[in-house]
């Protein structure tokens, strides 16, 4: 699981440019899926025949994509102006490394006047280490792309942290809950999308492709068993997060009542999620065509949007059985 | 002013608020008559040529036909008119010159056109903050110059649509201003590059839809079910977009600049454009010696916010004409721009 998050994470792909992390997903999923697909918008479909007559349609689906920067202008003396690209918190992700699609490096700084509630794209630069726009332009180019550089670190008690965990820890539990699965009755595509951190784009388009009777995301989901945290049940090592609901989607609740079913059956230890801020690829699953039951196993994950996401692998380890019993069962 | 820019004047004098677009959809129809393969409009109203090509796909380009205006809420007892906007900045209606109007395809008995003018209370009653804080919507009103609500009644009713009157006319510089350049200036050059395939008799390598979309301001929703019926392979949406360039925006926060060429999209707030289609478009440009110029701050959204998500997706590509003062009664482009967008467009269309 370490060795395939390091890959995912250093192949950068910032909403919009998610070309690197799918050659990473495709790779890994080759030799075990039927059929492995691209779409207009840079989706990946990986497509698992299954062995009935009459195989209903089951999506599952990760967002490849990761928040970051665009490059909008370079100063004379070589600074680089960007704006975001998804939920930037700029406190978070300030004095940080930032890696560029085509690898230069710089960090992320403040101008010297900033207050800190005046912290914004337009009070922060980027510095490359250039005087000059001239030398600046030989490097970074403006639309492109850039994130905080990614980094992982292992923790005490199996837990890990850095980024961009959300949401390539849950393209690595899709990814490993292909590789285990064996048999299975339903026709399975599993969608690795594009663009969820800007509003679910992705998810949109490859939904419409699929045309799922039922569909499943996986994404991250945060937690409330933190100094100050709001109240929130889902904790760190709780297991599986079953989403009943977030600020985009309420899940279907036979899909909610049909996930809790297995894990129980199964031994998998899970939990049930109710995320006030924030929403998933799943609200678009479930407004495909005339729609699907849908629903989100969830990988509880602490300071989502940040340099040091952190995530417990028993849990992550959980939510690939949960995927694995149900798609088998 | 020279013959190049009546169309785009006749189009920035035709009257097309949000919902009303007819005017200038009968100047478009009326300008491509006889020229597209087949032209037609669609259940919401958006008006589509196509130019068949060589069969490689289904391109797409689309411009929005309306422009931002109000509508009319009610009619007080004085014969005043209340007002609700559709795109328009409140703070710089007041003193305007307004026309209210509708049409009978959009269920009223007939066609009507009065002219009016935005008024609010005079500086010499203003009490308490009014003073002090710019108009709200509903601070204004249009005075038609009725005598009472029975007055007004013969010539407007709740619902009709309004628009400001503005002059087409040319400024120092090479500038031009006028009205509703945000989009008709896209619906321009749509025009003359329909014309331009025919007079060239060129034949594109794939089916060229040329959609004048409507609903725009409105939340895009002619584009959205424009592009559903398409079911383009790629899409170029045409636009103005805001330049900031102006003296108290510091440079790195600067949209684009006019005289520049056409701003190509990078990301705004409804769509991350195709990354191939902005490289192509520049490297088109570089080829044929075309001013083009990056957009650079990221804001607004066009129809390529709903373009883009149709169906399986849709690469999208957006160009801009810079353009000052958009969203109020009066925008200003530079004409350069005007060639050089449509110069783009036809390289992009026929390779």
């Amino acid at each position: 699981m370490i060795e395939l998050l390091k890959k995912l994470f250093d192949a950068q792909s910032v909403s919009g440019g998610e070309s690197p992390v799918m050659d990473v997903i495709g790779a890994e999923l080759c030799g075990f899926c039927d059929e492995i697909k691209r779409d207009a918008l840079g989706n990946l479909i990986a497509y698992k025949r299954g062995k009935s007559q009459n195989p209903r349609r089951i999506m599952l689906a990760a967002h490849a994509d990761e928040i970051g920067f665009l490059v909008t202008y370079i100063e004379d003396k070589g600074f680089v102006r960007v704006t975001p690209i998804g939920g930037i918190h700029w406190f978070a992700s300030c004095y940080s490394p930032v890696k560029f699609e085509n690898g230069v490096m710089g960090v992320l700084v403040p101008d010297a006047d900033a207050k800190i509630n005046e912290y914004g794209a337009e009070k922060f630069y980027v510095d490359i280490g250039c005087s000059d726009r001239e030398s600046a332009e030989k490097l970074v180019k403006i639309g492109m792309r850039a994130a905080v550089a990614p980094q992982l670190i292992e923790l005490a008690g199996g837990r890990i942290a850095g980024r961009p965990l959300d949401d390539k820890i849950g393209c690595a539990v899709l990814i490993e809950a292909m590789k285990r699965l064996k048999e299975h009755s339903d026709d399975i595509y599993c969608a690795f999308t594009v663009q969820e951190e800007v509003g679910c784009r992705g998810a949109r388009t490859a939904s419409y492709a699929v045309m799922p009777d039922i569909s499943i995301a996986c994404d991250v989901t945060g937690v409330g068993d933190t100094p100050g945290s709001k109240h929130m049940a889902v904790k760190l090592g709780g297991g599986a997060a079953i989403k009943i609901k977030d600020s985009s989607v309420i899940c279907s609740p036979e899909i909610v009542a049909e996930l809790t079913k297995v894990a129980e059956e199964n031994g998998i230890k899970y939990q049930h999620e109710i995320l006030t801020g924030g929403g998933t690829d799943t609200s678009q699953m479930q407004l495909a065509g005339e729609g699907s039951v849908a629903g989100c196993i969830s990988v509880p994950s602490r300071y989502i949007h940040t340099a040091v996401e952190m995530c417990d692998l028993a849990d992550v380890e959980a939510c690939v059985q949960l995927f694995v019993s149900y798609l088998s069962r | 002013m020279d013959a190049k820019f009546e169309l785009l004047s006749k189009l920035s004098h035709a009257f097309g608020p949000t919902g009303c677009e007819y005017e200038v959809k009968d100047i478009i129809k009326e300008e491509i008559e006889g020229l597209a393969d087949e032209i037609y409009t669609d259940r919401l109203g958006n008006l589509i040529a196509v130019v068949r090509g060589k069969g490689e796909g289904r391109l797409m380009l689309a411009a929005h036909t309306d422009e931002v205006g109000f509508m009319i809420t009610n009619i007080d007892d004085d014969g005043t008119l209340r007002i609700d906007a559709v795109g328009i900045d409140p703070r710089v209606m007041c003193g305007r010159q307004v026309v209210v109007g509708n049409d009978p395809r959009n269920g009223a008995k007939e066609k009507t056109r009065v002219y009016g003018i935005v008024g609010s209370k005079p500086i010499h009653l203003q009490g308490g903050d009014e003073g002090s804080r710019a108009n709200r919507i509903e601070d204004l009103y249009i005075d038609i110059g009725a005598t009472d609500r029975g007055d007004a009644e013969k010539y407007v009713q709740p619902g009709d649509y309004g628009t400001f009157v503005t002059e087409f006319k040319e400024l120092a510089g090479g500038l031009i201003m006028g009205k509703a350049i945000d989009d008709r200036f896209g619906c321009a050059v749509m025009v003359e590059t329909i014309k331009w395939l025919r007079s060239e008799k060129v034949t594109p390598p794939c089916d060229v839809y040329f959609a004048f979309t409507v609903r725009e301001e409105n939340g895009l929703s002619g584009a959205r079910v424009a592009a559903f019926e398409i079911n383009p392979t790629k899409a170029i949406v045409l636009e103005a977009t805001a330049v900031a360039d102006i003296a108290e925006v510091p440079d790195s926060m600067r949209v684009a600049e006019l005289g520049k060429g056409g701003a190509i999209s990078l990301m705004d707030r409804a769509t991350i454009y195709s990354t191939e289609l902005v490289n192509h478009a520049f490297e088109v440009a570089k080829k044929y010696g075309i001013k083009c110029q990056p957009k650079r701050y990221v804001s607004g959204g066009t129809d390529a916010g709903v373009i883009h998500r149709t169906r399986e997706g849709v690469p999208t590509l957006g160009i801009s004409a810079p353009c000052r003062y958009i969203h109020s009664a009066t925008s200003v482009f530079h004409r350069d721009d005007y060639d050089s967008v449509c110069q783009l467009v036809r390289h992009l269309i026929t390779e």
